[in-house]
């Protein structure tokens, strides 16, 4: 972490010119080619560091590139945003759709959940049309998916879960109640039962453990 | 800065309420000694704008007062500015310091007396210092739970006197009435007195004392037995108005019988009557007063008898014997008596002192000027200075034992029958405002030479090429309207009325703007002018003088050859007048066919369409009243008058007039249509047909049947109404019809329904003052709407409050009144000037017969007088009187209404204040009771004289500014003169 | 002269005030655990309790409520701001019973929701909702304002990003001088009152109200003390979030340099 000072900034409260190597970052927005803050809290400077979400890898000049943040204190209140990966929870199932209920943005807990949606040719990138949604999500289940568009205001977020890192992390079993076990892309195993049931599986790489990971310790813990 | 907080219980519409406000205390507030080092902040310096009304106190060297022994500041309690402000005002007390506690309790019991200290606070030279001691850290005292408010203020006075001590270190008298609280202040250490204490140790003020007000406690006496009964409590006062046993209104002395009033209550048609004086229970003309009715057979009808009270002191005895002897015949009047004063109305009077016929007594009786005031009992010891002179008293008390009320002496005017002194008695009996212009008034006016600049010329229409004149009456130095008319190529006529520009150099809530509001109206009195507006605006800059460049709002029309108003415009211009002509010029110059002055041939096209005007006018039912105005041919070396006549009327008068009323009708629309709420508008109520009740029956006693359901219909049967015997007996009619009408008043367009605007008397359904800004002040109004409609000037708030714009026309309507009355005054001052030494005999008309005597009006002199029917020789010569016909008759002699006398005038001025105007009778002759006729020659040639003046044509207008200004048309029926307030 | 004299000759308001000087002003932030953040307001004996929640998503019944937002096309490109303004039935001086969602406090919500949708960030978060809720617990003039300001400080301790402070003061015309920050008994007695919210820093002007008309030329001066006004409320605000971020601040240890 860069941070060079302590500063308490308030909201209105220009923060510096925006120049090549500022970017505004949170807490902080732009105005005639200034930054201000947007939050009461304190200035942070830190260098743009690469992540697994930045969508600009292009970006490789980075020895001066830095972010000014404004952090306030308390938790941030963060809204799902497309592309973001969300933890949610299967709130019911019918053919064509599963409803969700999205728990945690990224590494954020949300403190009211929102709704979302899967639609079933979003829940996997190949043989779309032979998914059944039965066999993907069960209500209950606690899955990975990103945001793909707002949606319809009256279902919520449209997710996806079309990527090998998403779907369902964790799932209990039907009759035993008991946590199940992935046993490969389709299936998971009662551990007490051995009965094995159909789940769109998400794959956690234990190389990369970015965002996810984290999500999924959360959840498992 | 210190925030606290006050909690106040507060009930409205019975409910109780509680209202919590803040209170802040501040350290910033100073002493007000000028050198004072421990005030943090600077002293408020006279100029500045924080506090333009404290005056730094300077501290005295020595103490002026025997009663204390050390240069002192003086603090006073309430009571002490609510009974004594005239000592106040009397110039010789100093370093006073008055506490907000203090001016808010005042402010509260009493608002003229506040007025009368915001005035003395105002002066610098007194050293009267404000001191906000509530919001003051130091002196601030929270009330105590069940303390009342007297005792919580009488400490918190207590309070800052101990301050200021402590603070200045010097000694502080603090000067109040109530013995209780003084005590308490010497308790507490300080130096407490009574102001009778301090002013009797003044130095070298032996008659201050005089101007000490008498306590009402001081005045009771209880071992005297009471004469009147005792007034009730406000609490039951208030619970007997809630159940109906009460009746509250005001209060009104008769003119003609000082034993006799009457009382309006509100919503009831008729007023109630009291009789005696024990019955109006020291009641004084004009308070609000609660009445209980008598039970129905102790009623009584009003009383035709004409009483004064003239005797000397009568000592403290009530005699009732001729009060009640109310003519039988006539109808019976709801009749009570007072039982209690709701609000006192007293301010000072003028009058004279009568000496107490015991020699070194310091009592005497004081005679006000106005009748319907009682005599007022006073104690001086200036009596030799004082007799003689004219001089002010203030009542304060009228204990119950005592058959007059207590005052005392405020100050001397001058001595009696001096003109200067009876003018100014005429002015404060009128309430007229005219002190001289303040310095903050005069400090408003434009510097000289004042210029027209090149923003003014780009603001403004240039119309300095038009050839506009003003047409006035002569002598004649306000000149606020001037007329021009050219003919446009299509045929009609562009006519315009260009009015002075005042409201360009009175600007809203300046202090001339504040004065002049108060003061409303030019009072014309014979010999003088009391300006509303200092005489460099009103003789100089606004008036539209002949030859010079002046600013004018005006009024353009334009005017078919029907005179029908095609199209108006206003607008602001630059004008520059080619002659101010006397309305005998304008005339002449009309009649003169071989002047073709570009000025004469626009004069006359206004005459013609001012006839086309007024002849549509006349078709609507405009109404042409009479009344007499008459102008004093003055000496130019003594400034008495030496002749007297009925002013002349000009084809050239009613041309101005026509063109006047129209461009008020025309501003009166354009200022309703923009401001529909707060438009200054002037209506006249259709007056109830009762009102005509006398005309009617006058008209019917020489056969002529007066139709009075309409304005149409009562101008028709007024024409109508000619008697080829008497050519007066129209101009009569007209004059009682004068009298029938009610008073014009101005008002605010959102306080009343539109069809009540109507001005009757020029059958128009809206109508204001546009045209005369220089000398009334609801013109200047008008003109700041007007200009803010056209975009020529801004508002401010008030102007758009209709509750605001109501008061300023209530102040107008007051000041107009009391200007009308006064001006009356001043006539009949003259007159009495004129009769000194002097017996001429005169043809009169009865106008009312009376029961005991006949009202005679003198047309020669426009006077009208009363001829008792008594003889004060022969007791044997009685007169009957018929009050159906009406008519008097003695023997085989009968005077009846309208008939023609011959009278001989003589002033009597065995009353010194009340110089009276004494008609006897010549002709017809009553023998033992008419005098001889001094000689037959002299009243013979004049008989027919007085006709020529007064034909009713020309009595359009009846405004009363004899011999120096045009009577305004827009005054014409509005106000109507009536000699003896038979409007209400 | 009838009534009252609202500005004394010494220039002194009927509570001891001078014509340019605010009421005692005394805040404070997170007074309300349950809220996202809170605050409450004494402006004089004006007092406000506000709370902010959100932003989280939009409420689909929109039934009542003062300004309930409704589901327009805009709301997937920002966020919805849901005000409601009320006054506790003990507020003023006569206890009266006030349905909630009367015309007066729904037109006074609109004008906070309006506020405030100038000044939050609401671009941040497209389809949510945030909710404002403003009880006047005591009323003495300048209600609006109170809100607003309380409703500031909400925000604030509520972490919502916002472009500026919102202040808002009133300003009234006596005998032709302007006052700032007139109390209720001023209010109804006395003459026009201007209203106006600003963004302290930019002074840009988010609302205006008038409650009756009067001339253009005095305008100026009248805007230009209640900006003025608005300004020194804005500096009691500050040093009050400042006060209150360091303490928050402290806890998580970020005074340590």
């Amino acid at each position: 972490m860069g941070s060079s000072e302590m500063r308490f900034v308030l909201p209105g409260m220009r923060i510096c010119a925006q120049e090549d190597h500022y970017q505004s970052g949170c807490g902080t927005y732009v105005l005639h080619g200034y930054v201000y803050a947007s939050l009461a809290g304190v200035l942070q400077i830190q260098p743009v560091m690469k992540g697994p979400i930045s969508e600009n890898p292009s970006q490789t000049s980075t020895q001066d590139l830095v972010s000014v943040e404004v952090h306030s204190p308390g938790e941030q209140t963060v809204i799902p945003a497309v592309g973001d990966v969300v933890t949610a929870k299967v709130m019911s199932v019918n053919p064509r759709f599963a409803k969700l209920s999205i728990l945690c943005v990224r590494e954020s807990v949300l403190v009211q959940p929102f709704r979302g949606l899967v639609r079933k040719e979003d829940v996997r990138a190949t043989e779309k049309d032979r998914v059944e949604m039965y066999k993907s999500f069960r209500p209950g289940d606690v899955i990975l998916a990103r945001v793909l568009s707002l949606g319809e205001a009256s279902s919520g977020y449209l997710l996806t879960t079309a990527e090998n890192e998403l779907g369902v992390v964790i799932a209990r079993s039907e009759t035993a109640g008991v946590k199940m076990v992935p046993v490969s892309w389709v299936e998971m195993q009662c551990p007490k039962t051995y009965n094995k049931e159909f789940r769109k599986i998400a794959k956690v790489i234990p190389e990369n453990l970015a965002d996810m990971a984290v999500d999924v310790k959360v959840l498992n813990t | 800065m210190l925030a606290h907080k006050t909690f106040l219980k507060k009930t409205r519409r019975g409910k109780i309420l509680k209202v919590v406000r803040e209170h802040y205390l501040r350290q910033d507030l100073h002493c007000g000694w000028k050198a004072c080092a421990h005030c943090a902040v600077a002293a408020p310096s006279e100029a500045s704008v924080e506090a333009p009304l404290n005056t730094p106190l300077t501290p005295p060297e020595v103490s002026p007062c025997e009663a204390v022994a050390s240069p002192h500041l003086l603090i006073l309690d309430t009571n002490v500015v609510l009974d004594q402000i005239d000592v106040l005002e009397s110039g010789h007390l100093a370093d006073v310091v008055l506490l907000q506690t203090v001016v808010q309790e005042v402010r509260h019991r009493s608002s003229p007396i506040y007025k009368r200290l915001q005035d003395l606070l105002a002066q610098s030279q007194r050293r009267f210092y404000f001191f906000v001691n509530e919001h003051h850290a130091d002196t601030f005292v929270a009330r105590r739970p069940g303390e009342t408010p007297n005792d919580h203020n009488d400490r918190a006075i207590r309070r800052a006197a101990l301050w200021y001590r402590q603070h200045l270190g010097w000694a502080v008298v603090l000067l109040t009435q109530d013995a209780d609280n003084r005590q308490k202040a010497q308790a507490q250490g300080l130096i407490a007195l009574s102001v009778e204490t301090y002013v009797r140790g003044l130095v070298d003020q032996p008659e201050l004392a005089d101007k000490l007000a008498v306590r009402a406690e001081q005045a009771h006496d209880l071992t005297r037995p009471a004469l009147f009964p005792e007034h009730w409590a406000p609490a039951a006062i208030n619970r007997g108005v809630k159940n109906g046993q009460l009746l509250v209104g005001v209060f009104y002395l008769s003119r003609t019988n000082y034993t006799q009033a009457s009382i309006n209550v509100e919503g009831r048609d008729q007023p109630v009557l009291i009789q005696g004086l024990a019955h109006q229970n020291r009641a004084l003309d004009g308070d609000r007063v609660a009445v209980e009715l008598l039970p129905a057979p102790e009623w009584r009808a009003e009383s035709e008898v004409v009483l004064e009270d003239d005797g000397q002191d009568p000592g403290d005895t009530i005699t009732e014997d001729h009060a009640v002897s109310g003519s039988t015949s006539r109808q019976v009047q709801p009749s009570g008596k007072v039982v209690g004063i709701v609000q006192r109305k007293r301010r000072q009077y003028c009058g004279v002192l009568l000496p107490s016929p015991v020699p070194q007594a310091t009592r005497h009786l004081f005679v006000p000027a106005e009748k319907k005031i009682p005599r007022v009992r006073i104690e001086t010891r200036q009596v030799q200075r004082l007799t003689g002179q004219r001089i002010i008293v203030t009542i304060d008390a009228w204990p119950r034992h005592s058959r007059y009320p207590q005052g005392h002496f405020v100050r001397a005017l001058g001595p009696i029958g001096d003109k200067a002194t009876e003018n100014e008695v005429l002015l404060l009996e009128h309430d007229i405002p005219h002190s001289k212009f303040s310095e903050a008034v005069l400090a408003c006016l434009p510097e000289l030479p004042w210029v027209i600049t090149p923003q003014d010329e780009s603001e403004r229409v240039d119309c300095r090429h038009l050839d506009i004149c003003s047409v006035d009456p002569p002598g004649c130095t306000d000149i606020d309207d001037a007329l021009h008319c050219i003919q446009l190529p299509n045929g009609n006529f562009q006519v315009g009325v260009h009015i002075a520009d005042v409201s360009h150099f009175i600007r809203p809530n300046t202090p001339i703007d504040l004065e002049a509001a108060s003061r409303s109206t030019t009072v014309y009195l014979t010999d003088r002018r009391i300006d509303m507006v200092p005489g460099l605006l009103s003789s100089n800059l606004c008036s539209l003088r002949g030859g010079v460049e002046r600013f004018a709002f005006s009024c353009v029309w334009e005017m078919d050859p029907e005179a029908r108003i095609i199209q108006t415009k206003f607008h602001k211009s630059i004008i520059k007048s080619r002659a101010a002509l006397t309305y005998e010029q304008a005339q002449n110059r009309i009649d003169d066919p071989s002047d073709e002055t570009s000025v004469t041939q626009s004069l006359r096209q206004l005459m013609s369409l001012s006839k086309i005007l007024k002849q549509r006018r006349l078709d609507q039912g405009a109404l042409v009243l009479a009344s007499s105005e008459v102008r004093f041919t003055v000496d130019s070396e003594t400034a008495d008058p030496i002749d007297v006549q009925v002013k002349q009327m000009r084809d050239t008068n009613s041309m101005v007039e026509e063109f006047m009323l129209a461009a008020n009708i025309s501003s009166a629309k354009r200022i309703f249509q923009e401001f529909p709420d707060c438009a200054m508008l002037r209506r006249h109520p259709a007056p109830p047909p009762s009102n005509f009740d006398p005309l009617v029956k006058a008209g019917k006693r020489q056969g002529y049947e007066i139709k009075v359901d309409s304005g149409k219909a009562l101008a028709d049967s007024l024409n109508a109404a000619t008697d080829g015997k008497n050519a007066y007996f129209n101009t009569m009619l007209r004059m009682i019809a004068t009298r029938c009408m009610m008073q014009a008043v101005y008002f605010a367009s959102g306080t009343i329904e539109e069809p009540l605007f109507q001005h009757y008397g020029l059958a128009c359904p809206i109508y204001t003052h546009f045209t005369s800004p220089i000398r009334r002040y609801a013109d200047v109004i008008v003109h700041r709407l007007l200009a803010a409609s056209i975009g020529a000037d801004s508002t401010y708030p008030a102007l758009l409050d209709k509750k605001s714009t109501q008061n300023i026309a209530n102040n107008i309507n007051y000041r107009h009144r009391m200007a009308q009355y006064a001006s009356r005054a001043s006539v009949n001052l003259h007159t009495h000037m004129f009769f000194r030494n002097k017996k001429r005999d005169e043809i009169g008309y009865v106008l009312f017969v009376r029961q005991n005597a006949i009202q005679v009006l003198i047309p020669k002199y426009g006077l009208e007088g009363t001829l008792y029917l008594r003889s004060d020789t022969d007791k044997s010569i009685a007169f009957h009187f018929d009050e159906d016909e009406p008519s008097q008759s003695c023997g085989d002699v009968t005077i009846r209404l309208f008939q023609k006398l011959r009278v001989q005038l003589t002033l009597d001025s065995s009353n010194v204040q009340h110089e009276k105007l004494v008609l006897r009778l010549v002709e017809p002759h009553i023998p033992g009771f008419s005098v001889e006729a001094i000689s037959d020659d002299e009243t013979s040639m004049e008989e027919e004289a007085p006709l020529a003046g007064s034909t009713p044509s020309s009595k359009i207008e009846a405004n009363a500014k004899p011999t120096r200004k045009r009577s305004s048309p827009q005054n014409s029926k509005a106000t109507p003169k009536a000699k003896k307030g038979k409007k209400s | 002269m009838a009534g009252y004299e609202l500005l004394s000759e010494q220039n002194l308001r009927l509570d001891g005030r001078k014509a340019d000087e605010l009421r005692r002003i005394q805040c404070k932030l997170g007074v309300f655990g349950q809220a996202d953040g809170s605050a409450y307001l004494e402006q004089g004996n004006t007092k406000v309790l506000a709370a902010v929640y959100g932003p989280h998503e939009i409420y689909r019944h929109g039934a009542g409520g003062a300004s309930r937002p409704t589901l327009t096309a805009t709301s997937n490109e920002q966020a919805v701001i849901n005000c409601q303004y009320s006054a506790a039935v003990f507020s003023s001086g006569e206890r009266k019973r006030r349905p909630r969602g009367d015309r007066k406090s729904q037109e006074m919500s609109m004008h906070l929701r309006q506020t405030f949708q100038a000044a939050i960030k609401t671009e941040l978060y497209p389809r949510s909702q945030i909710d404002i809720y403003v009880e006047i617990l005591q009323a003495d003039g300048g209600n609006y304002c109170a809100c607003v300001n309380a409703a500031t400080l909400a925000l604030i301790d509520a972490g919502i990003p916002m472009k500026d402070y919102v202040c808002a003061c009133t300003a009234s015309l006596m005998n032709d001088r302007p006052v700032v920050d007139i109390n209720n008994l001023e209010s109804t007695t006395g003459g026009p009152e201007l209203t106006v919210a600003v963004m302290a820093k930019s002074g840009e002007i988010v609302l205006l109200e008038m409650s009756q008309r009067f001339h253009v030329d005095h305008l100026e001066k009248v805007m230009d003390l209640a900006m003025e006004g608005c300004q020194n409320i804005y500096h009691i605000l500050d040093k009050e979030v400042r006060a209150h971020v360091s303490k928050r601040g402290s806890l998580l240890g970020w005074e340590a340099t």
